[in-house]
C-alpha cells in the first residue's frame, strides 16, 4: 500500500457540478468590471488630469486679469483724486488769476493815475493778491507792489517787467554792504545787536 | 490556437490551456477547471473540517487562478503553482477564523512518524475524517508540513507564527493522531470480541 503521505497528497474528490457555474457567473461579473473598469479608470484618471490643469490655467488667467484690473483700477483712482485735486486748486488758482488779471489789466489799460487806481481797486478787495509767478505758479504779493508792477510798464501780462524787477533787486542786494553775504553776515548780526542793545 | 473552439473534442497543449484561459475563453476555462477541480477539491477537503467550506475555498481558489494566470511565469510545474494558490487560500480561510497564539518553546513528547505508520493502512476518506478531527491549528501545520512539505520556517511565514508554535502544533496533533488511531484500534478489536 502506497504511504499515506503520499496518498493523501494526490488525494481526489468529486466536487459538486454547481462550482463551475458560480465560478463561471463570477467570471463573467468580473469580465465586466475588468472590461469596463481599467478603460474607465484611464479615461477618467486622463480626464481628471486634463480638467485640473485647465481649471489652473483658467484659475491663474482669471486671478492675473483680475489683479491687473485692480492695479489699474487703483492707480486710475489715485491719478483720478491727484488731477481733480489739481483740478480744483488749479480752477481756484487760475480764478483767482483771472480776477486778479482783470483788475491789473484795468489798472493798466485806464488813463487815471495808476497808482493811486490799484491802490483803491485792489483795496476794495483784499489786502493782498494773487498772480502768476514766472514759472506759472501762484504767488501771493501786496497791493504795493502790484502798483509798482503796473506803473512800471504798461505790459501786460507784467511777467517779463517781475522779472526785470526781481533782477534789479538781487542786484542791489549783492552790491550793498549791509547784505548778508558769506562774509559780512557775522558782522551785520553783531551790528544788529549792538544796535538792539542801545 | 485556431481550433480552441473545437476544444471539446481535443485536449489542447498546457501552453495553448493557459493562453486561452488567460484570453478569458470560458470553454478552455471550463476545461482547466475540470482537469484540476478533482485533485484541488481534495486539498480543500484537507484543510477544511466540512464540505461547505471546501466548496467555497474550490470556487475562491479558481477564481485567483484565472484572475491571476497572466502572473505565472512557467517555472515550476503548473499544478504545483495552482496547488500553491490552493494552500495559501486554504491559510487565509483558516487565519480568519483562527487565531494562533505563539508559545513558549515546550519540550514537546516526540511521536515519531512511524507511529503514524497506522494511517497507511486505512483509506484516504477514514485517514481526512481522522484529520479533520484535530483542532484548526493543528490540522492546518500537520497538513503543510506532513503532507505538503513545508518547512518549519516556511509555515511559520506563512502563518505569522514562530517556527516553535510550528513545532509545537505538529507534536500535539501527532499525539492527538496517534491517540485517535489507538482507540479506533481498541474499538475494532472490541468489536471484532464481541463478534
Amino acid at each position: 500500500m502506497q504511504n499515506f503521505k503520499d496518498r493523501l497528497f494526490n488525494y481526489e474528490a468529486n466536487p459538486p457540478e454547481s462550482i463551475w457555474d458560480s465560478i463561471a457567473s463570477e467570471l463573467d461579473s468580473g469580465d465586466q468590471k475588468v472590461m469596463q473598469m481599467p478603460g474607465l479608470r484611464k479615461r477618467s484618471r486622463f480626464l481628471f488630469y486634463s480638467l485640473t490643469a485647465a481649471a489652473s490655467l483658467i484659475i491663474i488667467f482669471l486671478s492675473s486679469l483680475f489683479f491687473e484690473k485692480t492695479a489699474k483700477k487703483s492707480a486710475d483712482q489715485a491719478t483720478t483724486l491727484v488731477n481733480k485735486n489739481y483740478d480744483n486748486r488749479s480752477t481756484v488758482v487760475r480764478a483767482k488769476d483771472s480776477l486778479n488779471n482783470i483788475t491789473l489789466e484795468g489798472i493798466i489799460k485806464s488813463s487815471k493815475n495808476k497808482s493811486a487806481l490799484a491802490q483803491t481797486q485792489i483795496g476794495k478787495q483784499k489786502k493782498y493778491i494773487t498772480i502768476a509767478g514766472p514759472g506759472g505758479q501762484p504767488v501771493k504779493i501786496s497791493s504795493k507792489v502790484a502798483t509798482l508792477i503796473v506803473s512800471a510798464d504798461n505790459d501786460y501780462p507784467p511777467k517779463a517787467i517781475w522779472d526785470k524787477r526781481i533782477n534789479k533787486w538781487k542786484q542791489i542786494m549783492l552790491s550793498s554792504t549791509l547784505s548778508p553775504t558769506a562774509t559780512n553776515l557775522l558782522d551785520i548780526a553783531e551790528l544788529s545787536s549792538m544796535r538792539g542793545d542801545n | 490556437m485556431n481550433n480552441l473552439s473545437d476544444a471539446s473534442n481535443h485536449t489542447p497543449s498546457e501552453p495553448d490551456l493557459i493562453q486561452a484561459c488567460i484570453a478569458g475563453n470560458r470553454q478552455m476555462q471550463e476545461i482547466l477547471y475540470n482537469k484540476y477541480s478533482s485533485k484541488m477539491y481534495g486539498v480543500c477537503l484537507r484543510y477544511c473540517g466540512n464540505t461547505e467550506d471546501a466548496n467555497d475555498l474550490l470556487q475562491e481558489g479558481f477564481i485567483k487562478i484565472f484572475k491571476n494566470l497572466g502572473k505565472f511565469r512557467g517555472d515550476g510545474s503548473f499544478e504545483g503553482w495552482i496547488r500553491r494558490i490552493f494552500v495559501n487560500t486554504s491559510i487565509e480561510h483558516f487565519r480568519k477564523k483562527v487565531k494562533l497564539y505563539n508559545v513558549s518553546e515546550v519540550q514537546e513528547n516526540t511521536i515519531e512518524d512511524t507511529d503514524l505508520n497506522v494511517l497507511d493502512s486505512l483509506a484516504e476518506k477514514d485517514i481526512i475524517a481522522l484529520i479533520n478531527e484535530l483542532s484548526p491549528g493543528y490540522k492546518t501545520v500537520f497538513n503543510m508540513h506532513v503532507i505538503e512539505g513545508y518547512s518549519h520556517k516556511e509555515i511559520a511565514e506563512l502563518l505569522g507564527i514562530t517556527e516553535g508554535t510550528s513545532k509545537s502544533q505538529l507534536a500535539r496533533a501527532k499525539g492527538v493522531l496517534k491517540k485517535s488511531l489507538e482507540n479506533r484500534s481498541n474499538k475494532k478489536s472490541n468489536d471484532t470480541i464481541n463478534l
